[in-house]
């Protein structure tokens, strides 16, 4: 029963709801910029003969639209409005629903056209679960379990991402999968001046197949790092790994990334700036007795 | 003195209130993570890329043969010259891998490529007129997992395109 109690008690540790506030500002903020700068392929099937459109399972059980070039517009225009106005605050139950519904459905369009990206399970878990908080506001240090929840889940599916995908390449790569050629593949299709060399070095790909596959089974470990300055290591770690590869391969994983900004503690912004509130009165109280 | 752990400090801040959820709420957000985790992990262990966003996240999860080739895919249009106009480079809104996934349906169905060509005049009228839209395979010659340099040019099918009707003839 510890066990458990321990697992309820470390999903609902409480964290200042101004974590959230500043957490759900930057997600929000990204999906305008995901949808009109980083992955504008989405909104290019508006352009796409439908006899391309290849439904998803999810689009066999939901009366999801077939992606005409109206449909793909009009999901667009209402996500962007959705998303600014969650990233106000404002109501933060009801626009971080529609939010959530309509990202979720900008995926299906994104996802239905024969390619599955796999940059951004945390990305919508994080979606889904910041409407659960309600009202959080900049300068609330009030701790909250509810809060403490959502980062919680958050930080498990980031964690996922990584640890699923080591289950993937055994499952699909089979245990010899470090043994195979897939980065140099990968470098020979996407690579870059940075990473052509790599090519060249015998060996270097191949020992980086088993780091890899070696960091993403020990991923669960991560969260294991409570304190604020091990949690933003790990942040940078992580984020030095995605640069590597972007640097590599031109890819990066930029929702995922935004999600991973969730396990900082970004209350910290704010804490020294709580003004000493004695000081004010006794300046008057000096200024009247001169 | 007393050893102050950043942890300490966060706590510590001024206002340290809690703000609880209900037992009700906590066990119905439990109950909700519980069963996508359950579908998470569901996706990865029995399901595919079909079952989005519940998938097995495989990127780069499949082996590649050391000494087999590398392919990489691309549709063109030719021109009547013969030039190849690219396509799969985001030309007529898709991208180069929704190709490569739906390459089986396009050698069976080799029409669809037919209405590549009509997008690709609409997106860019200025556009010469394409004759045929074909999808070749390039193929990098691989050993030990180094390349050698050579490729060959692999043409998967070929679609030709039926001449623009003209007036008066």
């Amino acid at each position: 029963m510890t066990g458990l109690g321990g697992l309820v008690r470390w999903f609902f540790a409480p964290v200042p709801l101004a974590r959230i506030a500043i957490f759900r500002l930057i997600a929000y903020l990204f999906i305008p910029i995901d949808v009109f700068v980083t992955t504008r392929w989405v909104a290019a099937h508006a352009g796409v003969p439908t006899e391309y459109y290849q439904p998803l399972l999810i689009a066999e059980w939901l009366p999801l639209p077939i992606p005409t070039a109206s449909v793909v517009e009009t999901v667009k225009w209402l996500l962007v409005g959705s998303a600014l106005l969650a990233a106000t605050g404002k109501a933060p139950r009801i626009w971080g629903a529609t939010t959530f519904l309509l990202y979720f459905e900008w995926m299906v369009i994104a996802m239905s056209y024969g390619k599955v990206d796999h940059d951004r399970y945390a990305f919508l878990v994080a979606l889904a679960v910041l409407p659960t908080v309600g009202i959080a506001r900049w300068r609330d240090h009030r701790r909250s379990e509810a809060a403490g929840f959502a980062v919680a889940v958050i930080f498990v599916a980031v964690m996922l991402t990584y640890f699923l995908a080591a289950w993937a390449k055994i499952r699909f790569g089979g245990w010899d999968w470090v043994n195979g050629s897939t980065l140099t593949r990968a470098v020979l299709r996407r690579g870059t001046d940075l990473s052509t060399w790599t090519l060249d070095v015998p060996g270097l790909l191949h020992v980086s197949q088993y780091l890899m596959i070696g960091f993403e089974l020990l991923s669960p470990l991560m969260l294991l790092v409570r304190r604020d300055r091990a949690r933003i290591m790990l942040v940078v770690f992580l984020l030095g790994f995605h640069l590597m590869v972007f640097a590599g391969v031109r890819i990066i994983f930029l929702p995922h990334v935004v999600a991973i900004l969730s396990i900082l503690p970004w209350e910290r912004l704010h804490n020294r700036k709580v003004p000493p509130e004695v000081i004010p009165e006794a300046d008057a109280q000096a200024r009247a007795s001169s | 003195m007393v050893s102050v752990t950043d942890r300490v400090t966060v706590e510590q801040t001024a206002v340290d209130e809690v703000v609880h959820v209900a037992p009700g709420a906590r066990v119905i957000r439990l109950i909700v993570a519980a069963m996508i985790l359950a579908l998470t992990m569901a996706g990865t262990v029995y399901g595919d890329d079909y079952a989005f966003p519940f998938g097995p996240p495989r990127m780069y999860a499949t082996r590649a043969d050391p000494d087999a080739p590398v392919s990489s895919t691309r549709v063109v249009g030719l021109d009547d010259d013969g030039e190849e106009v690219p396509l799969s480079g985001g030309e007529v809104g898709l991208r180069r891998a929704e190709f490569e996934g739906q390459v089986p349906r396009l050698i069976d169905h080799p029409d669809l490529l037919g209405l590549l060509a009509e997008t690709y005049t609409a997106h860019h009228p200025e556009a010469g007129p394409l004759v045929a839209v074909a999808i070749i395979a390039r193929r990098y010659e691989l050993q030990a997992g180094q390349r050698t340099g050579a490729y060959v040019d692999d043409v998967l099918v070929t679609y030709r395109l039926q001449p623009p009707e003209r007036g008066g003839l």
